[in-house]
Order: structure tokens, then C-alpha cells, then sequence
């Protein structure tokens, strides 16, 4: 369930990064493609009572139970259209996050491109400039953790 | 009624775990069935007073309160789960009990590390039921809940009917 862009190699120098572009309420964000564990249609989430900022439901994906991390809401947009599920591998276990419709595309970044994120809004690795568009690289490991 | 128990034959008793599935709220919970002492289909006395069994009084814990989902009040099938663990009684409100779950103790899946906040207390992990997925309360943190609503009297009669008694759970459908 992924395009591969123009700009996708498969033969790339070891210092580009892979990453994979998705849309959360209109919003573009990247995630490493080494941090993705899959993309499939979503599914009806169970909520959990709790109290971890972001993290209040689980979803069953066949016989796992994994956390959803809520990043619409820790960013305070709604997605669009009919959702998919973004399943990404943190370190304390597989998560998952419901992204927009739009079928996320693949990119490759020449190390040039990859600069510090300015904003404070999601943890990133870094970011790159498409356009008018400062897209962070999602930290993947610090979901959830530092919001 | 009808006593309603999966179990898997080829597992002894000893590697299995049962697990009482009730609704609070809409969504489904798992009390641990060892201290589940019965269950009270209706409440003769006013859903405000403490459940009286055999002349013990449950002190009413409002559970869902403490796990911010709305309450089963108006439901005019709500029944109410009555615990004892370590001589320490309450009584659990719930929308609807779905009967008893026998499942082998490796199907107790982990709380994922992700919830990081009280919540690590208030489950001991989570189970699959039906296309959704049940979360195993603390039967330990669910007592700890301090007495609410009126004092009753052991004896006074303000329960209502028993369903069942200690280890044996009674369901009125066939859902599990």
C-alpha cells in the first residue's frame, strides 16, 4: 500500500535516509522506513481507560493487541477520509496511528536535505524542505514519551 | 440460567485462568473470578446502597468513575459484581456480565510498555473476547477504592437476589 516517488532509488548511499511520507489531517510527516512495520486499512480501536497522554486505545490486528499512539490529536488535527494504520516499531513494542487516506509515498533524502526541526509540536529526528513544507522526521522512539 | 464456561480440554485446570467479562460503560472489562464472591442481578434497595450477601456487606465501588467512562445506572439490566480478596470486599456496578472466560494463562497478554500512566495499576493485562478485547482489571486496585454511598447494616436485606456464589458464575446468555 505505498507509492514509490520519482525520487525513491533503490541503490542509495549508505548515509541517505529512506523515509516514508504520510498525511495526518492535511499535515505531511515522515517516518524512517527503517521505524515502519506496515500499513493496512484501520480497524475499530478498543479504548482503554487511562492516563498516558496520546496512548488510549489498543487495536487487534488478528491475534496482537497493539497501543494506538493518538499523533492527530497530539497535534490537534482530525484525520481525513477513511483512515489507514500506520504500524511503526518502537522500542518498547509495536505501535500503531491512524493517518489520512492518502496513500503515503515513499522518498529517499540525500543527507543535504536533512536539517534540525525548528517546531516543538512532534519529537523529530530531523526535517527536510518540500515545497513551502517543513516536514519532521518522526522519533519514533520518543512517542509517546516526550509529548 | 445457565452456567456458560469455555475451557480448553487439554489443558489441565491448574494452567488455566477464569476471568468474569462484564461491560462498564460499553466497553468490556475481566474481573480475575477467583474473588468474585457473586453476582446481584437487581437491586431491591436502591442502586446508592452497599450490597448485602448473607449478612456481608459490599461496600459499593464506583468504578466507573475512577476510570472516567460513564456509568450503568440507568440500565435496567445492570448487575454488580461483588469481590473479596484478603478479607477486603467491594461491590463493581456494571452495565451487563457476559458470563465466565476459562482461558490457558499464556493467552494473558501484557498491558503494552506504551501505557506508561496509572493505568499500569489498574489492569494486569488484556484478553481477546469475541472481535474486541477485554482488560483484566487489578482486583487489588479496584478495592482500594474508598466506601461510597450509604452505610448499610449486615443483615438489613437491602441486596437483592444472589446469582451465584463463590467460584461459580452464572450467565444469561451463551456469548462465552
Amino acid at each position: 500500500m505505498l507509492r514509490t516517488s520519482e525520487r525513491f532509488q533503490q541503490h542509495t548511499t549508505r548515509r541517505s535516509w529512506d523515509v516514508l511520507v504520510f498525511s495526518v489531517g492535511g499535515r505531511r510527516l515522515a517516518v524512517k522506513t527503517l521505524d515502519v512495520g506496515g500499513v493496512s486499512q484501520w480497524g475499530e480501536p478498543v479504548p482503554v481507560a487511562g492516563r498516558t497522554p496520546f496512548v488510549t486505545a489498543v487495536v487487534r490486528l488478528n491475534q496482537m493487541v497493539l497501543p494506538v499512539f493518538d499523533l492527530a490529536s497530539s497535534l490537534r488535527l482530525s484525520v481525513q477520509g477513511s483512515p489507514l494504520c500506520l504500524k511503526v516499531r518502537h522500542p518498547l513494542g509495536d505501535m500503531v496511528m491512524c493517518i489520512d487516506e492518502e496513500i503515503p509515498v515513499l522518498h529517499t533524502l540525500h543527507p543535504s536535505m536533512i536539517q534540525n526541526y525548528r517546531g516543538t509540536d512532534v519529537p523529530a529526528d530531523g526535517s527536510y524542505v518540500n515545497g513551502l513544507d517543513e516536514i519532521p522526521i518522526l522519533s519514533v522512539s520518543r512517542l509517546g514519551a516526550t509529548l | 440460567m445457565n452456567v456458560q464456561v469455555k475451557r480448553s480440554e487439554s489443558l489441565s485446570s491448574a494452567s488455566l485462568s477464569r476471568f468474569v467479562i462484564a461491560t462498564i460503560g460499553g466497553r468490556y472489562f475481566a474481573f480475575d473470578a477467583e474473588p468474585v464472591q457473586g453476582i446481584v442481578t437487581s437491586l431491591e434497595g436502591g442502586s446508592l446502597q452497599d450490597p448485602v450477601a448473607d449478612g456481608i456487606v459490599y461496600r459499593t465501588i464506583d468504578l466507573a468513575a475512577r476510570l472516567s467512562l460513564s456509568g450503568d445506572e440507568g440500565r435496567h439490566d445492570a448487575s454488580v459484581v461483588l469481590l473479596e480478596e484478603q478479607g477486603i470486599r467491594g461491590s463493581v456496578r456494571v452495565g451487563k456480565v457476559h458470563g465466565l472466560l476459562e482461558i490457558p494463562q499464556a493467552l494473558l497478554l501484557a498491558l503494552p510498555a506504551q501505557f506508561h500512566g496509572a493505568e499500569q495499576r489498574w489492569y494486569r493485562g488484556m484478553i481477546l473476547f469475541e472481535r474486541s478485547v477485554a482488560m483484566v482489571l487489578n482486583t487489588t486496585w479496584v478495592l482500594e477504592e474508598p466506601a461510597v454511598g450509604v452505610d448499610v447494616g449486615v443483615g438489613r436485606g437491602g441486596a437483592g437476589r444472589i446469582e451465584t456464589v463463590q467460584g461459580v458464575v452464572v450467565s444469561k446468555n451463551d456469548e462465552c
